[in-house]
């Protein structure tokens, strides 16, 4: 017996001191869970928020501070988001984007002219592209709506709206933290999803570079990217809330908080300064930004500076795909990314 | 005792004839650990045709110059064609005991490969998928006969795959008609672009193997491109798509064809269908166990169920899962990202355990024989 437990010890002090294993399990523990108990713990105050104003007790910019607090929440877990919440389409029911056809304004009215008083279950039952925080945004944050004249009519779908994504987080939550739950897969080794710490770092990397990506798209698709170089300012995200570059900040946050607890496991100083420069660089240009995304896109003497923020953020984004990745030995994503 | 390559010229001489059949029996020997052929790459981006055996030993890591995709075996000679994938205009014959590279099969001028193949069971046959890039773009089935005398593969004519886009195919029990899965999506010759997302038309097609059209059919949602496909003994054919349309939509991206059925979506769940991220990569069918055994890599999601009743047998998360192949305990699965796992379906519950092959860089097939 007593032998039993010295070999138990000595497997448990070999799995700790497997640095790998470590970065892994803090990578769990300190960033990811916390960036999802932050999603719903501010989902729970948007919830409490869209109640209040729609029962006269708070003013309507108390209610835009908490979707800027939910939506900033959703920005920061997106390159955090392993597991449950990027699984069986969850995701769109948090937000609609890209909107390329206005699908949010025009479904959100049809539904809201269907269903005077929107039930919860009507809601369920409707599009994603009506149950998430793009529509939130829209009744908030559209001159049309006229929110404030027009409560009764928006009430109900904005209360469903938020007690949808708190349903939502709770759901997610309980996934992380449920016995065997994706805390659990993070933290111990193997189990059913993972052969060892090196796939679930591998997955977690997978994921935040995926979150650099989208970064790129997020500024891409307005700057007119893919429709010949011709701006695109209703594409930006969260335009009508002109949050568009704190989202950013948001999401490039996250990421960091990635690359800082992966970074002592880089032996190579050259790529590390390079990493953490790239970091910064775009930090302090999405600081220096003097407007909305959606007015600068349409501004010709931006260009340049949008153009340098792109191609960082594609720098960044090869740093870590290619260079850090093959430093460390690990791959991400090779069918997913590019099947046939 | 293994054959030395003029004893396999030899053989090849009389491909026609039983006497063949002794090539494989030999090499193979018996109670190896089954061989499995697939793509691979390094992480320095290398391409290679990979033959591993299952319990782990190499047998051989072609470098080749183009990525390929899936792995068309000769039905006896230790032959395989490792096929490029889209829009590779090169296929790679190698043979099977070293790895070594026989031929570097061109496409002909103005079409590349599609990345699936198969040879007729004489032998002497091979059927490819590729595309006529010229205007306005069509599938064509390339038809190869084998030169016995020098293994190789030579260019003989083709036929319409009677829609755009050909993407796998298979022998059904006859050995005579092929089913296909026409894509719908015509992309460029030199790209990967695609040109015609709107006007899309996916369809499963069966043929014979002169080109004549027995049966096309369609599925209801325009932007499901039909891609991968399996048949099992009795001919039934069960299909995998990938979605082309918005992210949330529901639509089957499984669908079966039974033999004098119409085909239809196979009924899996709701929430099975919002974990593949609209895309399903390689299917393999066990005959004798009537299961089906499906990798979604893009939802990181590797799936079996029961041919007959569409129970789940196996919902098992699993990074980047890539190609799959039945042996006759089970499956053997592949990874992009991770390890590669065997589960095992010979007593009740199914095993999984992880396989000691090389982690990671696997590609969308494998062959497992």
């Amino acid at each position: 017996m007593q032998r039993l437990i010295v070999l138990i010890t000595t497997l448990m002090l070999a799995a700790c001191s497997d640095p790998r294993q470590q970065v892994t399990t803090q990578l769990a523990d300190q960033v990811l869970l916390p960036a999802h108990q932050q999603w719903q713990s501010r989902n729970m105050t948007l919830l409490d928020s869209t109640r209040a104003w729609c029962s006269g007790d708070q003013e309507l910019a108390s209610l835009k501070q908490a979707f800027h607090q939910s939506q900033s929440a959703w920005s920061r877990l997106q390159p955090l988001m392993v597991g449950p919440l990027s699984e069986g389409n969850r995701s769109w029911q948090v937000q609609f984007w890209p909107d390329k056809r206005n699908m949010v304004a025009r479904q959100t009215e049809d539904l809201l002219d269907e269903f005077a008083d929107l039930t919860q279950p009507q809601l369920e039952g409707a599009s994603v592209v009506v149950q998430g925080l793009t529509a939130f945004e829209y009744v908030l944050f559209d001159e049309q709506t006229a929110v404030t004249e027009n409560r009764d009519r928006y009430c109900p779908l904005l209360t469903g709206i938020a007690r949808h994504q708190l349903t939502l987080s709770d759901q997610v939550l309980a996934l992380w933290q449920q016995p065997e739950g994706m805390l659990d897969k993070l933290t111990s080794f193997p189990n059913a999803r993972y052969a060892n710490a090196d796939e679930a770092l591998g997955g977690i990397l997978r994921v935040q570079v995926t979150g650099v990506d989208t970064l790129k798209k997020k500024l891409g698709t307005p700057m007119g990217r893919l429709n010949s170089g011709v701006p695109q300012p209703y594409q930006a995200e969260a335009w009508r809330s002109r949050h568009s570059t704190e989202n950013l900040q948001a999401s490039l946050a996250g990421a960091q908080a990635v690359w800082e607890r992966v970074r002592s496991l880089v032996g190579d100083a050259g790529l590390v300064a390079d990493i953490d420069q790239a970091y910064k660089t775009i930090r302090d240009q999405l600081e220096a930004l003097p407007a909305p995304l959606m007015e600068l896109v349409q501004d010709p003497t931006r260009q340049a500076q949008l153009q340098s923020l792109y191609q960082n953020l594609d720098a960044l984004e090869t740093l870590q795909q290619d260079d850090l990745a093959r430093h460390l030995g690990i791959q991400i994503g090779f069918n997913a990314n590019d099947g046939d | 005792m293994p054959l030395t390559r003029r004893q396999l010229l030899g053989v090849g001489a009389a491909v026609a004839g039983t006497a063949a059949l002794g090539g494989w029996t030999v090499w193979s020997g018996r109670g190896q650990s089954p061989l499995l052929l697939s793509a691979r790459n390094d992480d320095a981006g290398q391409h290679y045709a990979v033959g591993y055996f299952l319990d782990g030993r190499r047998a051989f890591a072609t470098p080749v110059t183009d990525r390929c995709h899936d792995i068309c075996r000769h039905p006896f000679l230790p032959l395989a064609l490792f096929v490029g994938r889209r829009p590779s205009r090169e296929s790679y014959l190698v043979d099977l005991r070293d790895g070594i590279l026989l031929q570097t099969l061109h496409s002909q001028p103005q079409r590349h490969f599609y990345g699936h193949a198969v040879f007729h069971n004489s032998g002497r046959w091979l059927y490819a998928t590729e595309n006529d890039t010229r205007e306005p773009g069509r599938g064509v089935l390339g038809r190869y006969r084998l030169d016995s005398t020098r293994l190789q593969l030579i260019h003989d004519g083709e036929v319409s795959s009677h829609g755009v886009g050909p993407h796998q195919l298979a022998w059904l029990p006859d050995g005579e008609s092929l089913v296909i899965g026409n894509g719908g999506i015509r992309t460029e010759g030199g790209s990967r672009k695609e040109m015609n997302l709107p006007a899309m038309a996916p369809s499963l097609v069966i043929m014979d193997r002169q080109g004549e059209l027995l049966s096309k059919e369609t599925l209801p949602q325009q932007k499901n491109s039909i891609r991968h496909l399996a048949v099992a003994s009795d001919g039934t054919v069960i299909t995998g798509q990938q979605y082309h349309g918005p992210a949330w939509d529901k639509v089957p991206l499984l669908a079966i064809k039974r033999p004098g059925e119409a085909y239809h979506p196979f009924p899996v769940s709701e929430s099975q269908l919002a974990i593949m991220n609209q895309y399903t990569a390689s299917i393999a069918i066990h005959s004798e166990k009537r299961l089906v055994a499906m990798t979604a890599p893009r939802g990181n999601r590797f799936f079996i169920w029961d041919l007959d009743s569409a129970a789940t047998v196996v919902d098992a998360p699993m990074p980047d899962c890539a190609g799959v192949g039945a042996v006759p305990g089970g499956f053997a699965v592949t990874s992009g990202q991770g390890k590669c796992r065997y589960f095992d379906c010979t007593g009740g519950a199914v095993q999984s355990h992880w396989l000691t092959l090389p982690d990671g860089w696997w590609d969308n097939h494998l062959w497992l024989g």
